[in-house]
């Protein structure tokens, strides 16, 4: 128990808790508790999953699965309707379970469309998260902001508003204030969508140089299922509302499963031409 | 490692039980929601995050936002109100004979109630209104989930600024009106009296005008001259961010959201101000008893 990053127990999740942030509720006990338990009505039911500390980890599925929603439930931006999550090892209970209590714990979680803060340049978006936890003197955060543009080239870019930015280099400033937080748990939400051929090759030593190096744990939902092969890390899928065991790329590509058959058909295609 | 039932709270002695339901009962509903994002953002001021230079940078910002960019407007309506006030009130308290009540009406009329009451309607208007859009736009653009998974409080880093900061311009701006009307409202009258060739027949000097008003201001007055605007900037403020952070994830909803705020920021203000008013009455039947 000690040496994972994240466990899913039983998680389910309805439609309707989906709405909304509830950032003015307060939350109590039993606050949104239900009566039915309708699995018709759920997004995900019974989702297990364990993440050993360093591990990467990516999440598949056809789209409109809700391979988003369960990230954003392991941010605790939406909390599921039953079921229990442990970071560290660590229980925190449905009600203290919001997307503050969890970033305490050095998750961090890059958006799909990047989620700057529009009315500041690139380099406070950058700086904002490091100001407000005063993670050291200026001079150091300065240096940090440096550091996290050169990784991922935005450094000319600095000045500009995130409406002067293209979608793909958006991204990667949200990769970059994500990567200077030092998170030991990184959620990215299709890191690759949007990247040309050149930043997606980039990103992809990033990837590897922060588990390398930081050993960081990183999660990815991700369409681009080639991404696992390059990572060489484990997958799993999120097929008929729960996930999946995590096995290797090429147990899925050989494999003679429903997943396999509909998503690696390409792939296979593409192997038996070569 | 807590089985399900003891998160669930299931074995809660019978007071505790009570408490608990009594707290449920209270947040949900609106209001209560309302206070308790008023009571977390007063609290965030003190959270381990605070930084003087930031803080009051932020506030500064709102505070110029919310009230120094109304001015123009403020002060146009404010004179024009004022001149409308002091010309019908001296004429009529004229003809009916209580020239002498004039400061008391003046005061009642421009300090007391309606000057906070349209600084209010005016600053929830424009900046009540602004300010729901501002967050609202945020919640739909997914920003307010970033900020929070970054670990920066929204209601600390959105809703605090904006609160102080509207309560701030509130105050000034409520003595800046009741100073306008009545200063900027004497001369406008002085003007439509030489314009006119004093066709209303009025007999007005500023001596007579600024005696009047300042024998008829008590210290109740006063305090409500701090009192009202502060906690109608704080209705204005809060109720904006509520409606703001509650919008669903539908970019319909924020024009929605934005009525929303606007009008229930005209009602909350009003009954705030009924409230706020019995403690005139009892201020006023105790005077009643004096001078029986």
């Amino acid at each position: 128990m000690l040496d994972e990053a994240l466990r899913l127990e039983d998680i389910h999740l309805s439609y309707k808790d989906l709405a909304g942030t509830m950032f003015s509720r307060p939350r109590a006990l039993d606050f949104f508790s239900k009566d039915d338990d309708d699995p018709q009505n759920e997004l995900v039911s019974g989702a297990n999953l364990i993440v050993k500390k360093g591990e990467t980890l990516c999440i598949g599925g056809g789209s409109g699965q809700g391979k988003s929603t369960l990230l954003r439930i392991m941010a605790g931006l939406v909390r599921p309707s039953k079921g229990s999550i442990y970071y560290f090892g660590e229980y925190i209970p449905p009600e203290r379970l919001t997307a503050l209590e969890v970033a305490k714990r050095q998750v961090g979680l890059v958006f799909q469309n990047g989620a700057l803060i529009s009315n500041m340049r690139v380099r406070d978006n950058i700086a904002l998260p490091l100001r407000y936890h005063k993670m050291g003197s200026p001079a150091e955060i300065e240096e940090k902001i440096n550091m996290a543009m050169d990784l991922m080239r935005v450094r000319d870019e600095a000045g500009l508003f995130p409406h002067q930015l293209s979608a793909g280099m958006q991204k990667r400033v949200a990769i970059a204030r994500s990567w200077a937080m030092d998170p030991k748990l990184l959620l990215m939400d299709e890191p690759t969508a949007g990247l040309d051929n050149y930043n997606r090759r980039n990103l992809l030593p990033l990837i590897d140089n922060m588990r390398m190096l930081f050993k960081t744990t990183i999660i990815i939902v991700t369409h681009d299922l080639m991404m696992a092969k390059e990572l060489n890390c484990n997958l799993c899928f999120l097929h008929h509302k729960t996930l999946t065991e995590p096995r290797s790329f090429n147990y899925w590509l050989n494999s003679d499963t429903e997943i396999s058959r509909d998503l690696f058909r390409d792939l296979r295609s593409q192997k038996n031409n070569m | 490692m807590p089985t399900n039932k003891q998160v669930k709270g299931q074995n809660l002695s019978l007071p505790g039980k009570l408490f608990h339901s009594l707290g449920l009962a209270i947040l949900k509903r609106p209001m209560g929601q309302l206070l308790a994002l008023f009571f977390r953002a007063i609290a965030s001021l003190f959270s381990k995050n605070r930084s003087f230079k930031t803080d009051s940078k932020n506030i500064i910002m709102q505070t110029f936002f919310t009230g120094v960019e109304i001015f123009p407007v403020l002060f146009v309506v404010a004179t024009l109100f004022g001149t409308v006030a002091i010309i019908e009130v001296v004429t009529m308290m004229g003809k009916m004979g209580f020239g002498n009540n004039i400061g008391d009406l003046i005061v009642i009329v421009i300090i007391r109630e309606l000057g906070p009451i349209l600084t209010a309607f005016l600053i929830a208007g424009r900046s009540g209104s602004s300010l729901t859009t501002y967050i609202g736009t945020m919640v739909i653009n997914s920003e307010v989930d970033a900020l929070a998974t970054m670990g920066v409080d929204p209601i600390r880093f959105l809703v605090m600024p904006g609160l102080i900061g509207g309560c701030i311009a509130m105050f000034f701006m409520n003595i800046i009106f009741s100073t306008c009307a009545i200063v900027f409202g004497f001369l406008v009258t002085k003007g439509a009296i030489f314009v006119t060739g004093n066709m209303l027949n009025i007999q007005l000097t500023w001596d007579f005008l600024a005696t009047e008003i300042i024998g008829a201001i008590t210290l109740t007055d006063f305090i409500f001259i701090i009192i009202k605007p502060i906690v109608f900037g704080m209705i204005i403020t809060t109720n904006a961010c509520y409606q703001a952070l509650n919008i669903q994830k539908d970019v319909r909803q924020v024009p929605k959201a934005t009525s929303r705020s606007v009008i229930k920021s005209f009602l909350y203000v009003v009954i705030a101000d009924v409230i706020l008013s019995i403690f005139y009455f009892v201020d006023y039947m105790n005077s009643i008893n004096s001078l029986i």
